[in-house]
């Protein structure tokens, strides 16, 4: 190549892909559902049928008792399902990288099918497991613990758990192979390095292993967090739609869906999914913090 | 330690698997099902002999054959692309310095923090707009950068691509696109390898997208497709089970294959 | 009521009317733009009714294309609302299903079909007068034609009946001696009187709402959850589920199925398709133990139903012959028989109803002429006007439901916080 790029552009040339997509197919709609987060719109009666209405929307959102109620559900659940994801996701994949050798692909692959699995297989089969009278999951705890049948598909205090489990269930691979990934970027020779100097597997654990994962447990805290919050599909298959008894698995996404699909209120919808921008941004920026303050960053 | 704590260690991994597999395992014992038998509680345990049956009502209900063709070249395309523009970009982010880094982040970070659904109607009108209703490219080509193919390749990159190597690069005059394409990207290989598979595996099962866009059944990506033998009422459910497993076969196929990309990526990541 | 001499004129007349306006589609420049092919927006299985009649409609109108969209059924009205929002892609007729047809034609999105250009009032008394009058708006025009629809009933197992020494009369007398018979059916058979509670809430509000009114808003617009039909409907849930006697499974979940199949469910309330769909796949098992009876205290309804409607935005040409295609789907009497036998869907075409299929009786049902007491039903089903917060205020009523019956809080408690709710609401 004769013609060099000066290495000021280099930048800017990488990023590129990334801004052109987004001004085509990701600004617009950004500006769209701000504008609409201001109007009151009737969707099937055309674009011209909306209405200023100004912080209208958001005063709704903010005095709703739903939105308020689907927010508690949405922590409660993103906490419940991602917390234990990660604490199980990360030793699973340090005993799997450390074992197991030949079977390490196929039991990471076992862990990982649930995130493959079709979501109406996910909702028959979890349907059928959770089923009060005949499901399996009742006969098992009945045979284990003596307890009596739990109608988790319809009390209210039961369908939190159910769904938790099932979020539980599907991404708990899925951070398996990230953490696996990441356990392949740590250098053989520092813990040859580090058993020579006497450390046990523990400390190795500590020393070694946690550090050079952190950059890793960061994204995948970050994604359990955004997705935590935005978590719409679970419950959503899992509740037909609804809710559950008493919305106690409606998420904040779920109620976001509904307000503009079922009760026809797109923007009433619009001012909630940004108020909701607020609370993961803020979130999300929490996250950073904790995780950046403690170390110097290479 | 221990042997019988090992043991039991293996022995809990082992659970495990078996739990995480077993809805697995019954969505291929439902796909040789009758749809009266499927809906048994508890569910039947073993394989009957309904496939064929099922996989017949597929075919006549769809054009189910073009539809995993459709899946396969959206998959490919998408993945193709994402891999591409993410390490581009997250290579950026992470190994070089430029003004407006950190709001441009920002950028990418926020656009994770949307619900896609409340994009749907802006999306219908760009689409049409551009008159890319009822085209593929309009499943591949607006998602490609993908925040999370960012971030990703942005973390992997910050941990993994020593900035020493890349400014002896420098020194011995080589440009910057050709360190990332020539050094950065080699040292990035298991990264890429689970972003491969994560976005084809998206790309497979995203609905949302295909419904927009998609309007005749002869274009349908495979969710769509499946998702129109289901009805409150008289839902195919055999055919139903039959196409969703043989709708994840791809998927493990590709599960197998970039395993192997993962742990050759051990012996590219270890010297160093 | 039509005569049996009346309907080869109504359908001569529909005939000639169609006819007359394909031949002069093909002379006139709205055959031009007509080219691009009509499309009819469909679901499961109401695509494969569409289908069948398009293949005839080619051989009729070979300058004319049309074809089906079929998507599933959530996903198709989300891909209607998205078309109509926007006028971009509109399809020529859109199948709509009775509880989006409430929500659609509130606002304006749907074609007014009562203008002189299209002129339906005069198929007004073709279908059966619910139906009808369902599909108007809020300024009395109709916005669709209906299609099928689902008369609700009561099915019940006469060999539990019969075990737990009852008579369809105990079950039908009143709501409340329906409870009572299903004590003795508890007793006696060990099978439930109902799966889901809530049905038995919803037929009571159905029943006690004013000729006219909306199930959860009056006329005016304003919430009536404290009134005496829902005070009786939730005190009735209320014993129903103290005495046991609910299952406590949602329709269409595997254990309902499963406690059909078992026998464990005495009744339920439905639409008649119920009896198709449980004898092909549900409960096929349970056959000739089942009969239906009217709902109790003549409360009638509908479960269900299709109709078709034109998007406003449509071109005027497109939708002339949109309406043309509309009539031959709802008004041919031998297309509503045909879809019927085939894919169970009750004909809200009056002409259709009068057949020997009728007197025929349901193997499932035992031999029951269950289609003659459908048929009743049909014809006595009350008009229930549709509110934009009619979704909300269900959920709303479920959940406070739930609250009485989960957490025993006290009713007029429940009705008013569910009231509240609703004021707050009812205006956006």
């Amino acid at each position: 190549m004769n013609f060099r790029i000066p290495a000021a552009w280099a930048p800017y040339i990488l990023v590129s892909p990334f801004l052109i997509l987004f001004a085509v197919f990701g600004l617009f709609p950004l500006l769209f559902s701000l504008w609409l987060a201001f109007q009151s719109w009737e969707p099937t009666s055309g674009l011209d049928a909306m209405k200023f209405v100004g912080l209208d929307n958001f005063v709704f959102a903010l005095t709703d008792g739903w939105f308020w109620k689907s927010l508690r559900n949405t922590l409660w659940l993103a906490v419940a399902s991602g917390v234990p994801q990660h604490l199980v996701a990360l030793p699973l994949a340090v005993f799997l990288h450390q074992g197991f050798g030949r079977w390490r692909g196929l039991f990471s692959g076992a862990y990982f099918l649930p995130y493959i699995t079709s979501t109406v297989a996910i909702a028959m089969l979890f349907g059928s497991l959770f089923s009060t009278d005949y499901g399996l999951v009742n006969q098992a705890l009945h045979a284990m613990f003596g307890t009596e049948n739990i109608n988790w598909m319809r009390s209210p205090e039961a369908i939190k758990p159910a769904v938790a489990i099932v979020v539980f269930w599907r991404y708990v691979g899925f951070n398996l192979v990230l953490y696996l990934a990441a356990l392949q970027t740590i250098p053989r020779d520092l813990y040859q390095a580090a058993t020579l100097d006497g450390a046990g597997p523990w400390q190795q654990f500590l020393r070694i292993t946690l550090p050079g994962l952190k950059p890793m447990i960061l994204f995948g805290v970050t994604l359990s967090v955004i997705g935590g919050l935005q978590l719409f599909e679970e419950p959503f298959i899992l509740t037909n739609g609804k809710g559950g008894a008493d919305q106690a698995a409606m998420t904040v996404g779920m109620y976001l869906y509904r307000l503009a699909f079922d009760f026809s209120d797109f923007g009433g919808a619009s001012a909630l999914a940004w108020i909701m921008f607020g609370v993961i941004a803020a979130l999300t920026w929490l996250t950073n913090k904790a995780f950046a303050d403690r170390r110097v960053q290479p | 330690m221990l042997k019988t704590s090992r043991l039991l260690a293996y022995a809990i991994v082992g659970v495990g698997a078996l739990i995480m597999l077993a809805p697995f395992y019954f969505m291929f014992v439902f796909a040789t099902q009758s749809r009266t038998d499927i809906f048994n509680v508890p569910p039947p345990l073993f394989f009957s002999t309904e496939l064929l049956n099922n996989i017949a009502v597929l075919t006549t209900r769809l054009p189910f054959w073009k539809n995993v063709g459709w899946s396969l070249y959206v998959g490919l395309m998408s993945t193709a692309l994402t891999l591409l523009f993410c390490s581009m970009a997250g290579y950026a982010f992470a190994m070089l310095e430029f003004r407006f880094k950190k709001a441009l982040f920002a950028l990418v970070m926020a656009t994770m923090m949307v619900p896609a659904f409340m994009n749907m109607i802006p999306s219908f009108m760009v689409m049409d707009a551009l008159g890319w209703i009822d085209t593929h490219r309009a499943l591949y080509l607006p998602g490609a950068a993908s925040a999370f193919g960012i971030f990703l390749m942005r973390q992997f990159a910050a941990s993994t691509v020593p900035k020493e190597l890349l400014n002896a690069a420098r020194i011995d005059g080589a440009s910057e696109l050709g360190i990332y394409w020539r050094i950065a990207l080699p040292l990035m290989k298991p990264a890429l390898g689970t972003l491969g598979l994560i976005t084809f595996i998206s790309s497979w099962n995203n609905f949302m997208n295909p419904l927009i866009v998609m309007r005749t059944a002869e274009n349908y990506t495979l969710p769509l497709a499946l998702r129109s033998l289901f009805s409150t009422t008289s839902t195919e459910w055999g055919a139903l089970m039959a196409g969703s497993a043989i709708a994840t076969l791809p998927l493990i196929v590709l599960f197998v294959i970039s395993s192997r990309q993962l742990i050759a990526g051990l012996t590219a990541g270890a010297v160093k | 009521m039509s005569s049996s001499t009346a309907l080869p004129r109504r359908h001569l007349l529909a005939a000639a009317f169609g006819g007359a306006f394909s031949g002069a589609a093909t002379v006139s420049p709205a055959a031009q733009a007509a080219q691009a092919p009509l499309t009819v927006a469909a679901f499961p299985l109401v695509d494969v009714i569409a289908k069948d009649l398009l293949k005839g409609w080619q051989q009729r109108h070979p300058e004319v294309r049309a074809h089906v969209i079929s998507r599933q059924y959530d996903d198709h009205h989300t891909a209607m609302t998205t078309a109509l929002s926007t006028s971009g892609h509109l399809p020529d007729v859109i199948a709509l299903e009775t509880s989006y047809l409430g929500r659609f034609s509130l606002g304006t999105g749907l074609e007014d079909l009562s203008a002189p250009a299209f002129g339906a009032e005069r198929f007004r008394g073709s279908f059966v007068p619910f139906a009808i009058d369902t599909a108007r708006n809020r300024q009395g025009a109709i916005v669709a034609l209906p299609s099928d629809i689902g008369p609700g009933s009561l099915f019940y197992r006469a060999d539990l009946l019969g075990q737990a020494g009852l008579k369809e009369a105990d079950l039908t007398r009143s709501w409340e001696s329906y409870v009572e018979a299903g004590i003795q059916l508890k007793a006696r058979t060990g099978a439930y009187l109902i799966g889901d509670v809530r049905l038995l809430k919803d037929i009571i509000v159905r029943g006690g709402t004013p000729a006219g009114e909306g199930q959860f808003f009056d006329n005016q617009q304003r919430p009536q959850i404290t009134s005496p039909r829902f005070v009786r409907a939730f005190e009735l849930a209320k014993k129903v589920r103290q005495l046991g006697l609910d299952a406590r499974v949602e329709v269409w979940q595997n254990d309902w199925a499963e406690m059909l199949k078992r026998g464990r469910l005495a009744t339920e309330m439905s639409g008649g398709w119920m009896a198709g769909q449980m004898a092909n796949w549900v409960a096929p098992g349970t056959a000739g133990k089942w009969r239906v009876a009217q709902l109790p205290e003549n409360t009638y309804c509908s479960y269900g139903g299709t109709y078709y409607a034109i998007p406003r935005r449509s071109a005027p040409e497109r939708k002339q012959l949109a309406w043309q295609l509309i009539q031959e789907l709802t008004l041919d009497r031998q297309r509503q028989l045909d879809a019927f036998r085939s894919q169970d869907a009750f004909p809200a075409l009056l002409a259709a109803q009068e057949d020997v299929f009728f007197d025929q009786p349901v193997p499932f049902l035992g031999g029951q002429k269950a289609r003659q007491l459908w048929r009743d039903a049909a014809r006595r089903i009350p008009v229930v006007k549709m509110h934009k917060q009619h979704k909300f205020a269900d959920e709303v009523i479920n959940a406070e439901l739930d609250n009485v019956l989960e957490y025993g809080k006290p009713i007029p408690q429940a009705l008013q916080d569910a009231q509240a709710l609703l004021v707050h609401r009812a205006n956006r």
